[in-house]
């Protein structure tokens, strides 16, 4: 698969997530994005932190939206007035709206995570304008030390536990940030000398793979392009409306154009085989 | 036209940026070709010597320079190491943080790509560089998913790619098991017949013993005249250490205990059915290729890692544990500091001087340790897990880094531990530190751990 191609697939998905409050054609983006994750993902790489962060950014998106605004008529509980921001009647429709808001996060999120999940790092990079290619590779690296950095950490609690480190005090949690901050900055330095004596920035850099457009790329960068395109234009133009539960809830409408839009955001997994 | 390597130092000096006495000091040195192979104490040079090959120092690191250096018909002090990058090739001594990218191929090819080597022409190079180092089995691998001796390989891999002129080493042999080590070795002798001017700075002679070309030794920050002394060391003789008995088994108590056990990282058993027993008042060395397990089945005995399957025992008491890196302990401000530290911690009422002093390290005493040469550091964090006299001591790769004398002195330390009762287990690479200390050897490799009758170090 061709990297801009992922990248178009992905920038016109986080569009028709955002483009509308519609929590329908949220969750029909959510479940291609989702599933785009899951079939195409790279070997060994897991979804599990991705999803709980997803679910707890999504539930706290809910929380606060059900907690801060007291409009609608369908009133689930009440708190006390005296309570700053959060007092007052807790409704059916900001709960709704919150879960809109939930679906929202977590449909432009996997969207790009596809980025992340399904290429390489150094894919990535390749596929900046060559005026970034420098930042690009810079970039790359210190993604690439990330790994490095958390493996450190892991090491130095252990090895300061075996000291008689005891993570229950507060004051004692210097003795383990301090070393791993220390640490992943020593380890920064000695990548950059490694990296300035293997050439970087000596000139115009050059790219190991070059990434070639078969017919695949091209059908799922034009299709999800035109969805993205064919989706804003009716949400201008009206076709496609927004959805807001307030101040009584009602079924949000839904267009077939529009659903047809967000489906069509599968068509990677249909030309693309991981 | 083939560029000759013309390495020519000329009463070059050079003082890290804030420092008062010079690092380098009055170093003049030629070569051409062949191979050099440098020698010296932790902290006498070594390093910032090799790092003018590619000017590293000073454009890199800063500070102030005088005299002349001349590399690969460049000025070094007028040449950034970006230009000189095309013509000298070196390879640090942690290979973990040379990797940039997190594909082996890829890996190999940033080199290339930085100097601008046609796209086409890139795969043939890499190809060459894997197959020349051994490792064309690990296209297409991740990284991460590497042994510390396959990484070394690769760090060489795509210094290779670049073909240098001039391919400088520090400390290629710390990680690497025997068989790495042969095979570097070995690489390292037919690039000097093909006409690149190799140099080497090691503190591990044993294996580089039989390559032809100059020996050099570095002191205080000078080329001094190998002599007789450097020379013995070159040659590999055995550590000096005070004899001692071994200890008697059969009243010895047993300190920990494994039963049955199957352990390795993130679930997945990387040694199985393996059943040990350490006593007290001895030393343990785990031998055994890169990526065998020795680590985690120190970290096992430890109890930083539970076992999949099967039991561990430990006696009550301190459990010491010495990491591959040293900088995952030292984070005090002085070396002193980090051993009060320790002893504080545990309560133990102890002088931190008395480490320090069996270490060879009270001149030390009040430097940072990150200011320290690695060897150094890693005997300033043995220090400081040692101290107090732990019931259990478990050490990684102690010898790391170290110079003769300091493994010297590392040894005088366990043997006095092992008289006062501890029982230690150390895995290491090191086959001298084996013969000097270990009372039992087991190697660890090919998913278990068994006791061997006789010294055989992988």
């Amino acid at each position: 698969m061709n990297p801009r191609a992922l990248a178009l697939w992905s920038l016109s998905a986080v569009t028709i997530a955002l483009a509308t409050g519609n929590p329908v054609y949220r969750v029909v983006v959510l479940l291609c994005a989702l599933n785009l994750l899951v079939v195409m993902r790279r070997p060994g790489t897991s979804l599990r932190g991705l999803v709980i962060a997803l679910v707890v950014a999504a539930v706290i998106a809910m929380a606060v939206t059900t907690l801060a605004s007291h409009t609608g008529h369908h009133v689930l509980a009440s708190l006390p007035s005296g309570i700053p921001v959060i007092g007052g009647p807790l409704t059916f429709e900001a709960a709704a709206f919150g879960v809109a808001t939930g679906l929202g996060i977590a449909a432009s999120v996997l969207g790009a995570a596809s980025l992340s999940v399904v290429l390489q790092p150094h894919e990535l990079i390749d596929a900046l304008p060559a005026a970034l290619a420098r930042t690009g590779a810079a970039v790359g690296t210190a993604l690439n030390l990330i790994p490095g950095v958390a493996r450190s950490a892991v090491e130095i609690r252990d090895a300061q536990r075996m000291r008689g480190w005891r993570s229950r005090r507060i004051r004692e949690w210097p003795d383990l940030a301090v070393p791993v901050v220390l640490t992943a900055l020593e380890s920064s330095l000695t990548m950059a000398e490694a990296m300035e004596a293997r050439g970087y920035g000596s000139g115009a850099r050059t790219h190991y793979a070059e990434q070639v457009w078969r017919g695949g790329d091209l059908i799922v960068a034009v299709v999800a392009a035109v969805a993205a395109a064919v989706f804003v234009g009716l949400r201008i133009a009206g076709v496609i409306t927004d959805w807001y539960p307030f101040p009584d809830l009602a079924w949000p409408h839904v267009e077939v154009a529009g659903v047809m839009c967000c489906v069509a955001l599968t068509v990677p997994l249909l030309v693309w085989r991981r | 036209m083939t560029v000759a390597a013309n390495v020519s130092l000329t009463g070059f000096r050079y003082w890290y940026p804030n420092a008062r006495e010079p690092a380098l000091n009055g170093i003049d040195l030629d070569f051409a070709d062949g191979i050099a192979l440098l020698g010296g104490a932790s902290g006498s040079g070594k390093s910032s010597l090799l790092r003018v090959f590619n000017g590293l120092v000073p454009h890199f690191h800063g500070g102030m320079v005088s005299g002349s250096a001349k590399v690969c018909d460049h000025d070094v002090v007028t040449t950034t190491t970006r230009v000189l990058a095309r013509r000298v090739g070196f390879v640090f001594q942690d290979p973990e943080l040379q990797s940039v990218y997190a594909g082996v191929d890829r890996d190999v090819a940033f080199g290339l790509e930085n100097v601008g080597v046609a796209a086409t022409e890139m795969p043939g190079r890499v190809a060459e560089a894997l197959e020349r180092t051994g490792i064309s089995h690990l296209r297409g691998r991740a990284v991460a998913t590497l042994s510390g001796g396959e990484r070394q390989r690769l760090a060489l891999a795509g210094v290779l790619a670049m073909r240098p002129r001039l391919l400088v080493l520090d400390e290629p042999l710390a990680q690497l098991d025997d068989a790495g080590a042969r095979a570097l070795v070995s690489t390292l002798g037919e690039l000097a017949s093909a006409g690149t001017a190799v140099v080497v700075a090691e503190h591990r002679f044993e294996h580089l013993a039989g390559l032809p070309g100059r020996r050099l030794a570095i002191d205080s920050g000078r080329v001094v005249d190998p002599g007789e002394r450097f020379t013995t060391r070159i040659s590999g003789a055995e550590l000096r250490i005070p004899t001692h008995a071994v200890p008697t088994r059969a009243g010895a108590t047993g300190a920990w205990g494994l039963t049955d056990v199957a352990t390795g990282p993130a679930g997945a058993p990387l040694l199985e059915g393996v059943s040990l027993v350490g006593r007290a008042g001895e030393v343990i060395a785990l031998v055994g290729p890169n990526g065998g397990g020795k680590t985690t089945l120190l970290r096992t005995i430890a109890g930083l890692l539970s076992p999949i399957s099967g039991s561990v025992e430990r006696a009550p008491g301190r459990v010491a544990f010495l990491p591959q890196n040293p900088m995952a302990l030292l984070h005090r401000p002085t070396v002193a500091a980090e051993v009060a530290w320790t002893l504080r911690a545990g309560s133990l009422g102890r002088d931190p001087g008395d480490i320090l002093r069996d270490l060879g390290l009270a001149h030390l005493a009040e430097r940072d340790p990150r200011d320290l040469s690695s060897g150094e550091r890693q005997r300033a964090a043995i220090a400081a897990v040692l101290a107090g006299a732990p019931d259990i001591a478990l050490l990684d790769e102690p010898t790391r880094g170290m110079d003769t004398a300091a493994r010297e002195a590392l040894c005088r330390v366990v043997a006095t531990m092992r008289a006062a009762g501890s029982a230690i287990v150390i895995a290491t690479h090191d086959k001298q530190l084996v013969g000097a200390l270990a009372d039992r050897t087991v190697a660890v490799g090919a998913g278990s751990a068994r006791e061997l009758t006789t010294v055989a170090v992988a």
